[in-house]
């Protein structure tokens, strides 16, 4: 078991000499830049040498999985996850901690405030839930929830409800003016599938999920948006189908939005063949076409933003074999150094900051990154290491590869970390 | 080095023509000795073989238990229906416990694709797959090898078509890797909610609908077992079309060669994918698998264990 290695952040404010500073258009060679965040006399001097210091990132689907097990991942787990990885928000919903009413919400936000000193240490924003304890037939109090501030309403990653009570609580929250986010999943076609359906679960007897679980369940959602007109949003897409019909719901005139998840980007359903449980995710990995055909939608500019999806699991599901595993992946503290470069080498630095930072704040309701940055080595690799992850988890499929670029430091909402 | 490339049989899939050559050999040799009156040899005689069955089995785990003894090999049997596993123990803890007690060989069954591999890397026991998920059976596939090889003389140029529930089959994943690799053309067939949906990555076999034609050129037809146990949904309208469909019947085998062999993996659902005629008919080879199972067996195990010559032949 690996020993916890406690953030080491603190209130300061910082220099940063010798840094590529991002200027809102391009990075540029500052000698020397000044962060102000807080109230402080205490001041940090940090030698970038060279590295991108640039707008801290906005995680779309944070889920710290409380109360999984304290002793094992804890919001302040989180927290340093966050530090580590160089976010200074995120959109936060619970699946196993259902939003469904004002006083949950209210409960939740206090439950944050107090794991970091009483401030507001991050811009975290919260889904609500559109039904009852998720997957019920009964409507959540959405007028409340929006009134009290959630960022829109989701399904805590669940399938798609049936047709009648999607359509009766997108026209009961339409009241609100708030997005829906889905995860397009058609229940009866996910089955008991853990994998994208193909070759690879084919070869390996595996139950498969396939792209049309995930495109039926999008055109249904399409179309009862088309009706209502409602706005929504996918989570997690992943495959060139589902893309496609965003493009042609957008050309209707339907306000759809759209993320990929990073290790969608990353990775493909070939990994399937080591059987190793890191790589039990869901909405599962697919095919390299469908990979490509993702980066494709990121590059035309289909997919709004890229998704972190943090999931912590217990050790102990993930150490069985894969079916009998339980599926996420945790993502912060490795998502930028791991998408970086071929991110901007696809879309360009600009395009890359604004698919982690500007877009998926832009969806969540959430201020930009202000003084908060990231500050990033593109060219210096960095091996994963357990140890790499906040709390005591480490479900990662990149845990022991090799990453392409590494993050330095953060500073996040007055918060300063060093990363070794 | 051992005898094998491999240290683990965890499937076909992967494994050289020379090991399933070198496991066939002494599978023969192994076959003569069950001839004889004194049925058993000592070659793993201080080895302590576990066999750690997650599934149902009967005929798998008596034939390795068989294979293990006539081996004089000390045999454990575990089923997880009266184990730790039914009180939450997990996967790798029930193997560390029976590793503890110094077992030297695990053979294992289990609903999970890939949990020999898994428990391999979690354990210093040679790991002998006995059937994971929809995934692979080896030993089936060798046994059926085997049969093939003493029946017909050679895999080499041999056409074998395998009928039936091919999606849910890991006796039909082993075959299409193992008997590619030994030279025979496989040509796999059934209904289409039967069939793997995506077959790029087994494109080296054919995939014939039509039955007739599958069995046409065959030498060697292989009957599969509908898994109803690994059927979520109503995958077939009904046995009776299945079997007027997809059945060997005497009509179907008018379509084939005068000597094709007919082989099946058991249990037989009799009527269904087999008529009891055909069954137990002049081209059934199915109770000459079963003998060879226990050869091919003792095979894997002899070898797996270390053994570079069978020196008790």
């Amino acid at each position: 078991m690996k020993m916890r290695k406690p953030c080491k952040g603190r209130l300061v404010n910082v220099v940063l000499k010798n840094a590529m500073f991002w200027n809102g258009k391009s990075f540029e060679h500052q000698s020397e830049v000044r962060l102000n965040a807080c109230e402080t006399s205490e001041t940090v001097e940090f030698d970038c040498n060279g590295a991108l210091v640039m707008p801290a990132l906005f995680g779309l689907g944070l889920d710290f999985m409380e109360p999984l097990r304290d002793d094992v991942y804890t919001f302040a787990d989180g927290f340093e996850a966050m530090r580590k990885g160089g976010f200074y928000g995120g959109l936060y919903e619970s699946a196993a901690n259902p939003i469904d009413d004002a006083d949950k919400y209210t409960a939740m936000v206090n439950r944050f405030k107090s794991e970091e000193r009483g401030e507001e240490a991050f811009d975290i924003k919260f889904l609500g839930a559109y039904s009852k304890g998720f997957g019920t037939d009964s409507l959540a109090e959405m007028v409340e929830l929006a009134e009290a501030g959630v960022a829109g309403f989701g399904d805590g990653n669940g399938v798609i409800p049936h047709s009648r009570f999607l359509r009766l609580a997108m026209e009961y929250g339409k009241m609100t003016g708030k997005r829906f986010f889905f995860q397009p999943m058609d229940k009866t076609l996910r089955h008991s599938g853990c994998v994208h359906e193909g070759a690879y679960s084919d070869m390996l007897g595996m139950k498969g999920i396939p792209r049309i679980a995930e495109t039926i369940a999008a055109y249904t959602v399409l179309e009862t948006a088309r009706f209502l007109q409602v706005p929504v949003h996918f989570k997690q897409v992943t495959c060139g189908e589902t893309l496609e019909l965003v493009r042609n719901a957008r050309k209707n005139g339907i306000d759809v939005t759209c993320d990929v998840n990073l290790y969608h980007l990353l990775l493909d359903d070939s990994c399937l063949e080591t059987l190793d449980s890191a790589y039990h995710i869901l909405p599962p990995i697919r095919s390299a076409a469908d990979r490509e055909a993702l980066w494709q939608g990121v590059v035309d500019g289909t997919v709004n933003a890229i998704s972190v999806n943090h999931t912590p699991v217990l050790r102990q599901d993930t150490v069985v074999n894969f079916e009998d595993s339980v599926p996420g992946a945790l993502s912060l503290e490795v998502a930028l150094p791991a998408i970086w470069n071929k991110l901007v080498a696809s879309v360009g630095e600009a395009r890359a900051i604004e698919l982690l930072s500007t877009a998926p704040a832009r969806l969540a309701g959430a201020e930009s990154a202000g003084e908060s940055v990231v500050v990033l080595a593109p060219e210096k690799t960095h091996k994963v290491l357990e140890s790499d992850f906040a709390g005591h988890v480490c479900n990662s499929p990149l845990t022991g590869k090799e990453l392409p670029s590494s993050i330095l430091a953060s500073y996040i909402n007055g918060v300063w970390t060093e990363l070794n | 080095m051992g005898a094998l490339q491999i240290k683990h049989l965890f499937g076909l899939q992967g494994v050289s023509k020379q090991d399933i050559r070198t496991i066939l050999d002494n599978a023969k040799q192994f076959r003569e000795i069950l001839e004889r009156p004194v049925k058993k040899v000592p070659s793993l005689r201080g080895m302590t073989v576990v066999n750690l069955f997650f599934e149902n089995s009967t005929r798998t785990r008596t034939s390795f238990e068989l294979a293990e003894k006539r081996l004089s090999a000390d045999t454990v049997n575990f089923a997880s229906s009266n184990s730790s596993v039914k009180k939450g123990e997990t996967l790798v803890d029930t193997l560390r416990n029976i590793e503890s007690m110094k077992i030297d060989i695990v053979v294992v069954r289990h609903k999970g694709t890939g949990v020999p591999k898994f428990l391999a890397e979690h354990s210093n026991a040679i790991i002998v797959n006995a059937g994971d998920g929809a995934h692979e059976h080896p030993t089936q596939a060798l046994l059926d090898m085997l049969t093939i090889e003493e029946k017909l003389g050679t895999l080499e140029g041999k056409n074998v078509t395998i009928i039936g529930d091919i999606r849910h089959s890991r006796v039909a994943r082993s075959n299409l890797w193992g008997m590619s690799t030994m030279g025979a053309h496989v040509t796999l067939c059934g209904p289409s909610t039967l069939v793997p949906r995506n077959t790029d990555l087994m494109n080296h076999v054919t995939w014939e609908p039509d039955v007739k034609k599958a069995v046409a050129n065959a030498d060697a037809i292989i009957a599969l077992r509908l898994q109803k146990e690994r059927m979520d949904d109503a995958l077939l309208p009904s046995m009776r079309e299945y079997r007027n469909t997809f059945g060997i019947t005497e009509e179907l085998l008018e379509c084939a060669k005068d000597k094709v062999i007919i082989m099946h993996p058991g249990p037989i659902n009799r009527g269904v994918e087999l008529d009891s005629d055909i069954a137990d008919g002049e081209h059934s080879v199915i109770l000459d698998q079963v003998t060879n199972g226990v050869a091919v067996r003792m095979a894997v195990l002899f070898l797996l264990a270390g053994g570079r010559n069978n020196e008790n032949a």
